[in-house]
């Protein structure tokens, strides 16, 4: 008598749940499990009154209070502000992060006069710089530009440096071999090689970019999405700030998303799976 | 018939210093090749003779002796070469045609004449209908008859081949020897080959230049006298297989052509082939 348990058993049961909807609905779904556990543990603690509603205001009046900024335009013409310094700042920064790191990625002399000073000044966070730009700038829009600019740049020019020193030998040999112009070497070699690691560091500059912005309008400025914040906690309206952060949460979730895509599409000569 | 010496290489030595340790990757190699002449180097792996190409190519001119291309000694890339590597080595971010048209890059071509010279190669190479196509929508055969059209773009006076066709399966490889042939003899180009397939070498070459490893030496060159094209069951061609095969293994080094005036002393007892 054979021992039927020792067969290998269909294990459909356990595949049936991975259909496509299934998928869909993981995809879409699951990121959303762990903001809805907080709001609902935020409703909870506030409905039960563990901390007192000046601290910790309940969802739905920072609902009521978003409301009211947005209609207000109070959101909107705090964010375009801020949005615009972002995109400025971000523009001067990068498009210097990205000269400065195709010269440290392609010269080695560049590399040994300007790398290590750039790496230590790396380690300075941009708000470390923030007295000293103070006093050199005073208060107003040069100020947050510099600081916006100078977190972009750092980021972008040493991951364009890095990505470039990382693409493949056999390339640059093919480009040797051609012969090729300094500026198709550039423009159809190294900036499309390095393209990845670039745009990772692109990322990462705009995270640093929008923290220091909102640091910036916070301590130094009188306006913007920071400013809004720090004028509400002056107020003690924790719901103001509280409003301020989720526009800043989801605001740069969408920067974010954004650049995603922009590689994807960038990058599509590449088979998914690369 | 074939007088003129294209590409001469005289007693060329190189040496690579790895882990400040001298590690002898050639030594005193003396082949020609004639104008058109189709030229293979075969080996076993560590013969040095990619090392050899990439020498011929410009890549490295840290080298002894000298490497004359039309009398002058090679000291950079240039025009006058092309070359193909085993893996195609296109660019996976251009398309084929933007791919081949960097062959042209360093010329003066006015964009209409590149784009010409583009197509022509394609043509050429039976990719017409893919100058759009992206590297990874090719398959492998096709990919590196693109890096051939991307090398002969430029019209150079030498097309060298590191082993072009040794990651391709056997069906491919055979139709892609007989498109070489074609390509040889339709376009007229000087060719080197590296591999290190027998048979491939006897197909294709006029001449078979035979290295040996630890060092990278010379063996002996074999001359190929056979008409195309050639049938790899014949009995004359695989007489040809048999000597280079056993000038390969440990046969007496065999010199049919401008040989070298003397042949180094192998320093660690491997004399046995002589006997």
């Amino acid at each position: 008598m054979t021992d039927r348990s020792l067969i290998a058993r269909p294990v459909a049961h356990r595949v049936r749940w991975r259909t496509p909807s299934f998928d869909r609905i993981s995809f879409y779904g699951l990121p959303l499990v762990l903001p809805l556990a907080v709001l609902t543990i935020w409703q909870v603690a506030t409905v039960r009154g563990w901390l007192a509603p000046q601290i910790l205001p309940s969802p739905s009046d920072v609902a009521v209070t978003f409301i009211d900024l947005f209609v207000s335009g109070d959101i909107v013409t705090g964010l375009a502000i801020s949005l615009r310094r972002i995109l400025v700042g971000f523009a001067l920064g990068a498009t210097g992060g990205l000269v400065l790191g195709v010269a440290l990625g392609r010269s080695i002399r560049v590399e040994q006069y300007v790398g290590p000073s750039l790496r230590a000044i790396a380690q300075v966070p941009s708000l470390g710089w923030l007295p000293f730009l103070m006093l050199i700038f005073g208060l107003g829009e040069t100020l947050n530009y510099v600081v916006i600019a100078k977190a972009c740049f750092v980021p972008i020019a040493l991951s364009t440096a890095a990505g470039i020193r990382n693409i493949p030998v056999r390339y640059i040999e093919v480009a040797r071999v051609l012969r090729l112009r300094r500026r198709t070497m550039v423009l159809r070699v190294v900036l499309p090689g390095a393209l990845p690691t670039i745009f990772s560091g692109v990322r990462i500059a705009l995270g640093h970019a929008w923290i220091a912005m909102v640091v910036v309008e916070m301590l130094a400025d009188t306006a913007g999405v920071g400013y809004m914040m720090t004028w509400g906690r002056t107020l003690f309206q924790i719901d103001i700030v509280i409003v301020g952060m989720v526009v800043i949460g989801i605001v740069g979730f969408a920067m974010d998303a954004g650049l995603r895509a922009t590689e994807r599409r960038l990058r599509q000569w590449t088979p998914d799976h690369v | 018939m074939r007088a003129t010496n294209l590409l001469d290489i005289r007693a060329v030595s190189k040496t690579y210093i790895v882990d400040d340790e001298p590690v002898e990757v050639l030594r005193n190699i003396h082949f020609t090749v004639a104008e058109e002449e189709f030229v293979t180097v075969i080996g076993e792996s560590g013969c040095g003779k990619s090392t050899l190409l990439r020498l011929i190519v410009g890549l490295d001119i840290g080298y002894c002796g000298d490497i004359l291309l039309d009398g002058t000694r090679i000291a950079a890339p240039g025009r006058d070469r092309g070359i193909v590597f085993q893996d195609h080595r296109l660019l996976p971010w251009l398309s084929v045609e933007q791919n081949v048209a960097l062959g042209l890059d360093a010329s003066d071509e006015s964009p209409a004449a590149v784009k010409q010279a583009v197509a022509a190669n394609l043509d050429l190479v039976k990719l017409a209908d893919f100058g759009r196509a992206y590297p990874h929508q090719l398959s492998g055969g096709m990919a590196q008859r693109a890096a051939i059209a991307r090398a002969l773009v430029a019209k150079p006076r030498i097309l060298l081949l590191d082993e072009p066709l040794g990651a391709l399966d056997s069906q491919t490889r055979a139709y892609l020897q007989d498109e070489l042939l074609r390509i040889h003899q339709r376009g007229k180009v000087t060719m080197v080959m590296v591999t290190h397939d027998i048979e491939e070498a006897v197909y294709l070459s006029d001449k078979i230049v035979v290295m040996e490893p630890r060092p990278g030496r010379v063996r002996g060159i074999v001359p190929v006298e056979l008409p195309h094209p050639r049938n790899r069951a014949a009995a004359d061609f695989i007489a040809v297989k048999e000597r280079v095969l056993a000038s390969l293994v440990n046969g007496p080094p065999l010199c049919f052509d401008a040989a070298p005036k003397s042949r180094p002393i192998v320093p660690d007892g491997r004399a046995r082939r002589f006997g």
